[in-house]
């Protein structure tokens, strides 16, 4: 062991660490931004919820003090049901003196979770003789689970971030070793390279989205009410759309390391604000209306309706994740094209 | 009998010869073009024959590559004249084959399936890319054809390189360093080849670091900081100078413009 030899070494590296500039950011940044954002999206109170309040109860007035609820008083129990059904509220709070039964959209466990917190703590202070009943819910299970939540979400970063990589990485070899500049001579097209790479792929995501709905359901039983054929489909658009993110990400990169640069600051975004791993709705000020830009968000909430609610295409949510997904994947794509010139 | 063979005939390859009377395959004048605010080509002028090897010999970063790029219409001239070929000539496309520095080749096809690859990007059939390959496999001395493409040796895959360039016979060659690591005795036989395509009709411009290779080129361009020292052919130009080596002409051109 040379004292010298190592010193040299480390220095010699730690040089290179200092003039690549981007590098260097990108170490003290990345870890910044990740504990910023872990800080801001994940843990917090879900705000704004919408519940729905039948009859008369002195309670009602109570839960109005609260910062997170949003209280709408609807006078028939199967209407307001309904609304829950239609996802416009999450819960339904109906009373008959001495007992608030509560039926709930339970498909997201979080909010339900907050949602009887709020309610117990304004029962307990002024009428802790009024029972608290648990209705069967309109939407998910009866013991809703974390996992129950979670599961959706992972499926749509699992989806999304493998596509994402493997997209990015495979071309960036390619720009590098000369084949591209081949191709090109050869008189092929920037957009027939790219639509080439998204076929190809294409039979990659098919299994990898298998694969991912069948281990959910199967081996962790997470709850499966709706069509198995439109999850898999969102799953293999989000899937298609990362691979054009990919792509198009692979045409700024210079190396392999620079393209996981690019990466890693969408991975991280996509995973803490889209609802993957908390709800949505515990985001602050302007996070929320940005995590709704991103393709994760609709898709994760696609995710949990398709599965917990049972939701089919002819639901807004569902039809508009389809849309909004595919229209970020055609822009991604369109941008790659432009980014891959052959002449300049 | 006449009258039915001519057509086939012109179609085959005398085409290439009546029409443009110039017979000249590239004709560049006056082209500048750098990256960013590097001037790399400056009023360069160039002529190359139709049917001749034209040797681009020049140290490294005096813009050999970056001309073949021009030429290839990956590089927009911010000035200056360039024609290639004809104005009907795909290039980018099927009438030009290029081999690029880097190997440029898939690490992990075998030979046959690299063949099959490139030959459908021209849109060769099946039957033809096959025949063609025999062909090249006995000219360039290839490997078997199930060998994978990564584990052959350097000069092996030099000359899988050169064999997709040639695979769809273009009318323009644009070889970047093609004997590089390939042994004398092939890379005479390599030349041979060449001088038999161009016989042919077929243009080839090739960069070489070797300076007694580009003797054996109808015609040299001595490049330096991205301009021609000299365009001619080796012989004459050894002979105006009175020396027996390339290289003694390149230095007496350098130390000239020094002075100059």
């Amino acid at each position: 062991m040379n004292w010298n030899r190592i010193g040299a070494i480390a220095s010699r590296k730690f040089a290179s660490i200092r003039r690549d500039h981007r590098m260097f950011a990108f170490i003290i940044m990345m870890p910044a931004i990740q504990i910023i954002l872990f800080g801001y999206a994940i843990g917090g109170s879900p705000t704004d919820l919408d519940v729905i309040t039948v009859g008369e109860h002195p309670i009602y007035s109570e839960l109005e003090e609260s910062e997170l609820l949003i209280l709408h008083n609807v006078s028939d129990l199967e209407v307001a049901k309904q609304q829950v059904e239609n996802g416009e509220a999450w819960a339904v709070i109906e009373s008959n003196g001495t007992t608030l039964t509560v039926h709930f959209d339970a498909s997201n466990q979080q909010i339900m979770q907050t949602i009887i917190n709020e309610i117990k703590t304004a029962t307990q202070e002024i009428y802790p003789t009024l029972a608290l009943q648990i209705a069967e819910p309109i939407h998910g299970e009866e013991n809703s689970e974390f996992i129950d939540f979670l599961a959706p979400g992972i499926m749509v970063l699992v989806c999304f971030m493998f596509s994402l990589i493997l997209t990015t990485m495979a071309f960036v070899g390619e720009r590098n070793d000369g084949t591209l500049d081949r191709l090109f001579a050869a008189g092929v097209q920037p957009s027939e390279v790219l639509l080439g790479h998204l076929i190809a792929f294409s039979f990659i995501i098919i299994g990898q989205v298998s694969v991912v709905i069948s281990i959910a359901v199967i081996v962790f039983e997470v709850p499966m009410h709706g069509s198995i054929i439109l999850l898999f489909s969102l799953g293999l658009l989000l899937g298609w759309t990362a691979m054009c993110l990919g792509l198009f990400l692979s045409t700024k990169a210079k190396s392999e390391f620079q393209a996981m640069q690019l990466v890693m600051p969408i991975i991280f975004p996509a995973l803490l604000l889209s609802g993957i791993l908390w709800p949505v709705e515990a985001l602050p000020f302007g996070l929320k209306e940005f995590s709704m830009l991103l393709p994760t968000t609709w898709a994760a909430e696609s995710f949990r309706s398709i599965m917990m609610r049972g939701w089919g295409l002819s639901n807004p949510l569902i039809w508009k994740s389809f849309i909004i997904i595919f229209a970020f994947g055609a822009v991604a794509l369109i941008a790659a094209a432009k980014s891959l010139k052959v002449r300049s | 009998m006449r009258c039915i063979q001519e057509p086939i005939a012109w179609k085959d390859k005398a085409y290439r010869l009546p029409f443009f009377t110039s017979s000249m395959a590239i004709k560049i004048s006056g082209l500048k073009r750098g990256y960013g605010k590097v001037r790399v080509l400056d009023s360069l002028d160039m002529n190359v024959d139709e049917g001749s090897i034209y040797g681009l010999l020049g140290p490294s970063g005096c813009g050999k590559t970056t001309l073949l790029n021009v030429i290839l219409g990956f590089l927009i001239p911010e000035k200056g004249e360039l024609n290639v070929l004809d104005n009907n000539a795909q290039v980018p496309g099927s009438d030009v084959g290029y081999a690029p520095q880097e190997l440029a080749l898939y690490l992990d096809l075998n030979i046959s399936e690299t063949l099959m690859f490139h030959g459908r990007l021209h849109e060769m059939s099946k039957s033809k890319i096959e025949e063609r390959g025999e062909w090249l496999k006995s000219f360039l001395d290839l490997p078997d054809f199930s060998r994978i493409v990564g584990k052959l040796s350097g000069g092996e895959k030099r000359r899988v390189s050169l064999a997709v360039a040639l695979l769809h016979e273009p009318r323009l060659l644009l070889l970047d360093e093609p004997t590089v690591g390939v042994d004398p005795e092939l890379r005479a036989r390599i030349w041979q080849h060449l001088r038999t395509i161009t016989d042919d009709g077929t243009t080839i411009v090739l960069t070489t670091h070797y300076i007694d290779e580009a003797g054996k080129a109808d015609r040299v361009g001595l490049m330096r900081d991205g301009r021609f020292l000299a365009e001619e052919n080796p012989l004459e130009l050894m002979s105006k100078h009175d020396t027996n080596s390339l290289e003694d002409v390149f230095l007496i051109l350098c130390k000239r413009k020094v002075v100059a």
